[in-house]
């Protein structure tokens, strides 16, 4: 029960398993793709910004997510995006677009608009990235890309080793603060009454309890490591990554389709 | 085989000694319990015979590798599997699969040798299909087989557990047991922690610690006649081993020591027989 509750929250906007062609793709494709993608979207003007959104659906319907599933991602940002587009409206000098109210301009709502689609898409790009890749797929992506830093010494198998743990640790983590706040709730404690302060003080005392135990659990977990033979540097893997012709297309027609609207500069 | 010889180990050059001369010999393909109450040095002993803890004094020998040789250190893991007591704290992996994965890969094999190490061992501890599971939404009893399996992708041949049964339901523990014998019956040799009587009955040779030391080995049998003494280390002996040493004590004429419920039903209803005279149908205790 408790750790259904933690694999919902651990959850909410990650992978979904589909049989798509987009889930199939070499993790370094998506990767490289949601970068280009990414930057694109920052320097886009309202043309581009229509080209875009289209372009993102377009990807969506091919990794087979519904409406939902994107929806499901930028739920928990919807304040902020009212807020940032609030404080554009609002804060932006210029034309007033009604005399009866001075501070909404015509400039702050092009700025508005534009801005809080810049974030929606950002989160969308990045959402078809995680729902359509599992987390190991992206380390052993990011693995590879970043092998040619050993050129200054710095390992990407020890880097993906660092963010696999980090990951994989994340739902025991919040189990165990459960389990400590459960446990202290048991014995009469109340994180709900007092001023913000004292909640806090409450819960930074769990926080305590926490950190100590982790420390412990990455001592043992170290020793374990050891134990079957970890050491610094390069390994092998169960699957190496291979690039197939359908990776091979994606990458070239998003090229392709990000160089087209620079050159054609809609 | 391993030999342990005249070990001594602290963690400070001041503190008092962990462990204390301590001697034995673990051979090939053998089945060794470690028994003994908690604190008295089981766990920092296991941690000797890979090398994670390196003996003050004395020496650890694994076919004829010095565990303080440190040019010898991956051979040694290779050939000494650790599973330790909390499978959480040792699974690396987010999947099944991955975490498999793991120690063949610390080896540099290559990737279809992986592949086959990762399924067979799967199918060894009753885990096929499970090679995309999240680790973390497995169960206790589950997790303990992945923790084992991870360590057996490193086809070791001594392999080491620390309380392998320990917080498990009465079937987890049988179904983790069961796991141990069978790859006992594959060749590798076991180092069995417990310090629950019921477990060592199994094995082929009997370690009990206390304060360090090795105060008992023998074999099973052996260790359990010896009731009165296991009893003062805070260890309990079977409940079958107890019954019939106490039956012993109140002046029966039982068999010394029993380790199982057959020997034990054997034993009883011949003392009934012979209580109740010489043969004849009606005498038969009826059960």
């Amino acid at each position: 029960m408790l750790a259904q509750r933690c694999e919902i929250m651990f959850h909410l906007g990650q992978y979904i398993p589909r049989p798509s062609v987009v889930h199939a793709l070499d993790p370094r494709v998506k990767i490289l793709a949601t970068l280009m993608l990414s930057m694109t979207i920052l320097q886009a003007g309202p043309a581009k910004a229509v080209v875009l959104s289209i372009f993102l659906l377009g990807g969506a319907w091919l990794s087979r997510l519904s409406w939902r599933d994107i929806g499901a991602a930028l739920k928990p940002l919807v304040f902020f995006f009212c807020f940032l587009f609030l404080l554009h409206l609002f804060f932006t000098d210029g034309r007033p677009l009604f005399p009866a109210f001075p501070a909404i301009t015509a400039e702050g709502l092009s700025r508005a608009l534009i801005t809080t689609w810049q974030f929606m898409a950002l989160v969308v790009c990045a959402a078809l990235l995680t729902m359509t890749t599992t987390p190991s797929e992206l380390i052993s992506g990011i693995e590879r890309l970043l092998r040619p830093l050993r050129a200054v010494r710095i390992s990407s198998h020890d880097l993906a080793i660092m963010v696999s743990l980090a990951l994989r640790f994340v739902p025991m983590l919040l189990l165990e603060f459960h389990r400590l706040r459960e446990a202290q709730l048991s014995r009469g404690a109340d994180f709900r009454a007092g001023s913000i302060m004292t909640r806090l003080k409450k819960i930074s005392s769990l926080t305590s309890v926490l950190v100590i135990q982790t420390f412990q659990r990455a001592d043992e977990l170290a020793q374990a490591m050891e134990g079957r033979g970890y050491a610094r540097g390069p390994r092998t893997y169960l699957r190496e990554l291979k690039m197939g012709s359908a990776d091979y297309t994606i990458m070239i027609s998003t090229l392709v389709f990000i160089a087209a609207l620079y050159v054609l500069s809609v | 085989m391993i030999r342990i010889e005249n070990l001594e180990f602290r963690y400070a050059a001041e503190a008092s000694p962990v462990l204390c001369s301590v001697d034995a010999q673990i051979g090939d393909g053998q089945y060794v319990a470690l028994i003994g109450p908690n604190g008295c040095g089981k766990t920092t002993l296991a941690k000797h015979l890979n090398g994670l803890l390196t003996p003050t004094s004395g020496d650890i020998l694994v076919d004829g590798m010095n565990t303080k040789d440190s040019s010898t250190l991956r051979d040694l893991r290779r050939a000494v599997g650790m599973v330790f007591q909390n499978p959480d704290n040792q699974i690396v992996g987010m999947t099944v699969e991955e975490d498999l994965a793991f120690g063949p890969g610390n080896l540099h094999l290559p990737a279809a040798e992986i592949g086959r190490r990762v399924e067979e061992t799967l199918y060894t501890v009753g885990l096929a299909g499970y090679e995309k599971r999240p680790t973390h939404t497995l169960s206790g009893g589950e997790k303990r087989l992945v923790a084992i399996a991870g360590v057996l992708a490193m086809q070791p041949r001594y392999l080491v557990f620390d309380e392998p049964t320990s917080f498990l339901d009465p079937a987890g523990k049988r179904r983790i047991l069961n796991v141990i014998r069978k790859l006992n019956g594959s060749g590798i040799a076991i180092i069995h922690i417990t310090h629950d009587m019921d477990e060592i009955v199994d094995s082929d040779h009997v370690l009990v610690m206390a304060e360090g030391r090795i105060s008992m080995a023998g074999s099973p049998g052996e260790v359990l006649s010896r009731v009165a003494e296991m009893k003062a280390l805070g260890l309990g002996p079977p409940q079958v081993t107890e019954l019939l040493w106490r039956l012993r004590q109140s002046g029966q004429d039982v068999r010394e020591t029993v380790l199982t419920i057959e020997e034990a039903v054997k034993a009883i209803s011949s003392l009934i027989l012979r209580k109740s005279g010489s043969g004849g149908d009606d005498a038969r205790p009826k059960v």
